[in-house]
């Protein structure tokens, strides 16, 4: 009996660092959503990744190894490197912030709120990008990406509630 | 009013000041640090530069692990389809043979002229250094189009190198570390190479568009649509970065595919499917104009002679062939007609032969009954004589024989 309950314990501890190595994995890996080839369709998971954890589960998902998930997609994708740890840690600070000012959370909210955050943090990328380092962005296709990713979070925020509800035994 | 600012204050305070429990950096620090981190990357620090070598090569191994069981699945998949494929595109390639076979040696002709005609305006290329290369990241960043090769600074690769596919133009090196590179893929919106279109003549300049294609920019003349045939795209070797020559794509005339009223290149190779490079720099070579580079020009002219010299014994052969092909076939034809004719006189020989036989057998029946009118008291048995029965074979001989054979 008490065997299975430290198995279920340590399987737990185990899953709680899931969504970092997630992460991890998402930003190294080849297979990039943020870009699948598709003319008009392509997502940024690390954004729902983070905006949701960050917001939910901030305990396990530290701003340090985000910092350094961010320097390695730099590194992977060819931008100057910090860019994508500015962008991922503004990202960590909005859903902070939404954290702090909500007393009911309401997935609406959240979802809108994230829309907003993603705009802004693209923008802040977009003119960084641009401006300081001379890189050409497709302006219509960075537009598709945020409407994705912002149509993405609601089925995602449901996947990851599942996830934690049935793994993590989290309500 | 006042109080709603300071909730918003607060709240921003705590999301971005405050160490939450469980972090071991806050929010701001971080946000600073990786401000600081970019600023600094613009400037040229050794130390930085070092730092960010050290990061690249971790990241660059780590991503071609975990990239593992991914690209093992796209393989195998590849390879699958591959397999489908090789039946069909076996046909094909028979037939490509044989047709690339007869125009190898012209090419070789053009080649070696190509080569002399360079040299004289001392614009020839050798290949200075050629490595090959594994690609270890492939990932198709929104931002840059890039491949992560396995050879760096310490394999003698340097920035500007270019990077072939089976001697198609696929991009140049713009970052070298230690162990690793990476090379801008053609495809790259940031990617100008300025190339020349074969008929014509016409110097462009194409960039990426970003996903699979380039697209020409700054070309002087237009409008390409009165061209009938696709126009080949190479480099022209302007600005001395690529040789000039080397294949990079084609323009279809007959497809519609501009985009935004641009031309768009249809690469060779296709960038998804890199696994091996060669990492080619080029020299150029000296000396075209004194002595050693006209015994080498007489050389290459000797060259030229001598497969102009084969080119046309092969010619001069095939011809033959063809004649003697067509002498076979005809003789085939006039072998088939003889012995139908033979056959048909065989035939008629047999009848003939059949119509003599019965005339000798009419003949000596005719013969027989002359003589047996004749002769036939001569041998006909009666009461008083001992001769033959008329109608027997002995009868018949005594008849023959005029009456002289008498019966044993």
């Amino acid at each position: 009996m008490s065997s299975s309950i430290q198995k279920k314990s340590l399987l737990a501890k185990s899953y709680k660092f899931f969504p970092i190595i997630f992460l991890f994995i998402s930003v190294l890996n080849e297979l990039d959503f943020n870009n699948l080839g598709l003319k008009y369709f392509s997502f940024n998971f690390s954004y729902i990744l983070i905006f949701y954890y960050s917001l939910k589960r901030s305990e396990n998902f530290t701003y340090g190894l985000i910092f350094v998930a961010g320097l390695f997609n730099d590194v992977v994708i060819g931008i100057p490197m910090g860019v994508s740890s500015l962008v991922y840690l503004l990202l960590c600070g909005a859903a902070a912030y939404l954290r702090n000012i909500t007393l009911r959370p309401n997935l609406m909210k959240d979802w809108f709120f994230f829309l907003i955050t993603i705009l802004t943090v693209n923008s802040i990328a977009f003119l960084i990008l641009t401006f300081i380092f001379d890189y050409e962005i497709d302006i219509f296709s960075q537009i598709v990406n945020i409407l994705f990713t912002f149509l993405f979070y609601l089925i995602f925020s449901f996947l990851f509630n599942f996830f934690e509800r049935t793994l993590l035994g989290r309500t | 009013m006042e109080s709603s600012r300071d909730d918003f204050v607060i709240a921003i305070r705590s999301a971005f000041l405050k160490k939450e429990t469980k972090q071991r950096f806050s929010l701001l620090g971080l946000i600073f640090f990786s401000i600081i981190f970019l600023v600094l990357s613009n400037f040229n620090f050794k130390i930085i530069d070092y730092f960010k070598m050290g990061i690249k090569e971790t990241v660059y191994r780590s991503s071609f692990i975990v990239s593992g069981p991914e690209n093992f699945a796209k393989y195998s998949f590849s390879t699958i389809q591959n397999h489908f494929k090789i039946y069909e595109e076996s046909k094909e390639d028979k037939l490509e043979l044989e047709y690339l076979r007869t125009k190898n040696l012209s090419n070789e002709i053009i080649t070696l002229e190509n080569i002399k005609y360079k040299k004289l305006i001392d614009d020839y290329f050798i290949k200075d250094n050629e490595t090959y290369a594994k690609v270890l990241i492939d990932k198709q960043s929104p931002f840059l189009r890039s491949i992560i090769l396995n050879k760096g600074s310490k394999n003698n690769i340097k920035l500007g190198m270019v990077i072939l596919e089976e001697d198609y133009l696929i991009g140049k090196v713009i970052e070298v570390n230690y162990f690793t590179s990476r090379a801008l893929l053609i495809s790259d919106i940031n990617s100008k190479i300025p190339v020349s279109l074969q008929p014509g003549d016409i110097q462009a300049i194409m960039s990426g568009n970003g996903k699979k294609n380039g697209i020409l920019q700054y070309i002087k003349n237009s409008n390409l649509t009165e061209n009938e045939e696709d126009l080949l795209v190479l480099t022209s070797g302007a600005g001395g970065v690529f040789m000039s020559g080397i294949p990079i794509g084609v323009i279809k005339i007959n497809e519609d595919t501009s985009e935004k009223g641009e031309k768009v290149v249809k690469f060779y190779k296709d960038f998804s499917q890199l696994k091996y490079v060669k990492i080619v720099s080029y020299l150029r070579e000296r000396g075209a104009l004194d002595m050693t580079s006209k015994d080498k020009l007489k050389e290459i002219d000797d060259e030229i002679e001598e497969t102009n010299q084969e080119q046309e014994a092969l010619r001069i052969l095939l011809e033959q062939k063809k004649i003697a092909d067509e002498t076979r076939v005809k003789i085939i034809r006039e072998n088939d007609y003889l012995k139908a004719k033979i056959t048909k006189l065989e035939n008629e020989m047999l009848i003939i032969k059949k119509t003599i036989q019965q005339d000798d057998i009419r003949k000596q029946e005719i013969l027989f009954l002359e003589l047996n009118l004749l002769y036939e008291k001569k041998c006909k048995k009666t009461f008083y004589n001992k001769l033959y029965v008329k109608g027997s074979e002995d009868y018949k001989n005594c008849i023959l024989s005029k009456g002289v054979v008498k019966k044993n």
